[in-house]
């Protein structure tokens, strides 16, 4: 890291420390996109042994937040970080409770896939599902590459992306609405379809989180509960929101 | 100069002034000389300071010279690496990039300004990846979808150099991997055509053989068709079988099996097909269970359990022993047979492999039952190992990892969390 490199006084031991701390939430970063990924291709293909693999495999996500979160605590009391590196680590331990979040709503898509696969499949083939589930993934992949490379500039343009899966979402819904109303025996595997996309909404917007935690990291700002144009506006000004 | 005046020690201490300044001088030149060499002209000094100066810009030039043949040297480097048909990675002792070529990028999606110093295994996040590194065993490639649903896929052959440093090759092997699908699809297609002309063929055979109107010549004839059609059946089982275990790389979660239950089920239906002919021997010598898929460990073990009867001469033991320890839990199927000679162990598991030809095709295997051993055991994280002693016996061991050893305790409860669709 640029940024620790500058500081002579910091050791190399805590460099390393912070680098593999960092590295760290990246890998458990990437178990959650696999998770998801496979969530949503369980739901797709109609495979109840991935969806129930995905379900199982979760307490490997919450495993790994427990040992970050002791890592950063760790870390907090042995080496009293301050600046960059303190916004790095709260940045961390906030990162890794959306990341598990993630991790808890794809074990619930696995879980509803696999008893989904058991049913009858609706004539589009989830192909809704499909589309919203293949863009809230390159959101996540995204918004961990703009971790990964501390990019302030990537972060921001990932997090006004969100906004695509909220309309995708709301359109899922009203096309679910009619389904409803055409075929009422339809009625629970609908509900059920709408928990799926439900929850990957609300992974899209932990990838936004993140996106602001790495703003945070970068600027200093907290950009939380604004709206993403004053954001814009007051980084480009370089004045706090 | 001093004695003209009187006064010798003021004109000496003068010229000495003079000719320190003038040293002084020089060397101020050569200091300015040095610090802007690349700008300015050599100062023209004669004397030692001349020698001094023109040594310096000798040196000067041919470090100059060297680093422009590096660079050019490097520049050239690049230029080739770019034009390589597969990317090219080099990491350092914490598996940081230090360099990429062009085809790495694009296969990685690296770039090329930001990237360098950031732990290769962070941009890419592939679980399978981390692990690979980590581990740091290099014998083998890795081969991985970047992602799932895609069809793209990646090969990584790392190759360590110094202490601990790591050039990664990285490969589009989609084209392979297309391949291997549509040659497993074939097998799957091929097996699933051919079974029911075979059931029909099968199915008149055994009424034809039951059929007191046939004329007595063609008796045993039927009974031998009848008898081959059987086998292609078994083969056409089998291939399907493993078509099945091939399709998914995934690890099988299953549900715990009670092996006691299990193993004296084999051993009865042992004593079933083959009669007397051997003692078989159940030794239970843990009360833990298996994590697995009951089906799939059935069938890895009925075929051992099997294959240890087919070749074990009459009157002989076939043991079956299931133990754990820290290492896991093991079972094991000790046949008191003819054994394998060494040259055939490594080559034992592959499909349709025989160990003698001409004699193994009487016994009526289908030449795949090892193979649907190690694909179920790889299932589940498993393996197979096989030592045997010509004259005196063979031990085929499953191995399976200590996660997959179910405690007695050890009992799922059913999950009913979204049950109602109602999530947490």
């Amino acid at each position: 890291m640029d940024t620790a490199d500058l500081s002579p006084h910091i050791s190399r031991r805590f460099n390393e420390d912070l680098d593999r701390v960092r590295n760290q939430v990246l890998a458990m970063g990437g178990f959650v996109e696999q998770q998801l990924a496979k969530s949503v291709t369980a739901l797709v293909e109609g495979d109840s042994s991935l969806g129930e693999a995905v379900a199982h495999d979760d307490f490997h996500v919450n495993n790994m937040e427990v040992s970050i979160d002791e890592e950063c605590s760790r870390i907090l009391a042995t080496r009293a970080p301050a600046a960059s590196d303190l916004r790095l680590i709260v940045a961390i331990i906030k990162a890794i409770t959306d990341l598990e979040r993630m991790g808890d709503e794809c074990e619930k898509i696995g879980y509803i896939a696999s008893r989904l696969a058991a049913q009858e499949r609706p004539v589009d083939k989830y192909r809704e599902v499909k589309h919203l589930g293949r863009v809230v993934q390159d959101l996540v992949h995204d918004a961990l590459d703009a971790f990964a490379r501390m990019d302030a500039e990537a972060a921001l343009r990932v997090a006004r992306r969100d906004r695509l899966v909220d309309e995708e979402y709301e359109a899922i819904q009203r096309q679910s609405i009619t389904f409803m109303m055409e075929d009422p025996r339809s009625i629970r595997r609908v509900l059920d379809v709408m928990w799926v996309v439900r929850a990957l909404e609300r992974i899209g917007d932990h990838a936004k989180n993140i996106c602001e935690y790495v703003i945070y990291m970068v600027h200093g700002k907290d950009i939380r509960h604004i709206r993403i144009e004053d954001v814009e506006r007051a980084l480009k000004d370089g004045n706090g929101p | 100069m001093g004695w003209t005046i009187g006064h010798p020690w003021w004109g000496l201490t003068g010229a000495l002034a003079i000719v320190l300044t003038q040293q002084w001088v020089k060397l101020h030149q050569l200091d300015h000389w040095l610090r802007n060499r690349n700008r300015r002209a050599p100062p023209d000094a004669g004397g030692l300071w001349g020698d001094v100066v023109s040594q310096v810009s000798r040196l000067h030039r041919r470090k100059q010279f060297h680093k422009q043949r590096l660079l050019s040297l490097f520049r050239e480097l690049r230029r080739s690496s770019a034009t390589m048909p597969d990317g090219v990675v080099v990491l350092n002792t914490q598996h940081e990039i230090l360099w990429f070529n062009r085809k790495a990028g694009e296969l990685l999606g690296l770039r090329r300004k930001t990237d360098h110093g950031i732990a290769l295994a962070s941009l890419l996040r592939l679980p399978q990846f981390g692990r690979y590194l980590e581990k740091g065993d290099f014998s083998s490639a890795l081969r991985i979808q970047p992602r799932i649903g895609d069809a793209v896929w990646i090969e990584f052959q790392g190759m360590p150099y110094g202490e601990g440093q790591l050039v990664l090759l990285v490969r589009d092997v989609t084209r392979q991997a297309q391949l291997e699908t549509m040659r497993k699809d074939f097998v799957a297609n091929a097996s699933h055509e051919l079974r029911s002309p075979l059931t029909v063929i099968a199915g008149y055979l055994e009424t034809l053989s039951l059929d007191d109107g046939v004329p007595a010549d063609l008796r045993l004839p039927i009974i031998e068709m009848r008898r081959q059609s059987e086998r292609m059946t078994a083969i056409i089982a089998d291939l399907l079988e493993l078509s099945r275990l091939e399709a998914s790389d995934e690890q099988v979660i299953g549900s715990p099996i009670d092996i006691t239950a299990l193993l004296t089920l084999i051993a009865k239906d042992l004593a079933a097909n083959n009669g007397t002919r051997h003692g078989v021997e159940v030794r239970i010598e843990s009360g833990d269970g298996l994590m697995a898929d009951a089906g799939l460990v059935h069938s890895a073990f009925w075929n051992l359990a099997e294959n240890a009867a087919k070749y074990t001469p009459a009157g002989g033991t076939i043991t079956l022993r299931w133990w754990t320890d820290e290492d896991g839990g093991h079972l094991s199927v000790i046949d008191t047979g003819p054994g394998i000679s060494a040259e055939h162990l490594p080559r034992l598991t592959e499909r349709f492999y025989r160990v003698d030809p001409g004699r193994a095709r009487d016994t009526g295997g289908s030449g795949l039952g090892l193979a649907i051993v190690r694909h179920v055991l790889q299932r589940h994280g498993g393996e197979l190992a096989i030592t045997s002693e010509e004259g005196r016996g063979s031990i085929f061991t499953c191995h399976f990892p200590p996660s997959r050893v179910a405690r007695q305790s050890f009992a799922l409860n059913g999950d009913s969390r979204y049950a109602d669709g109602v999530g947490a």
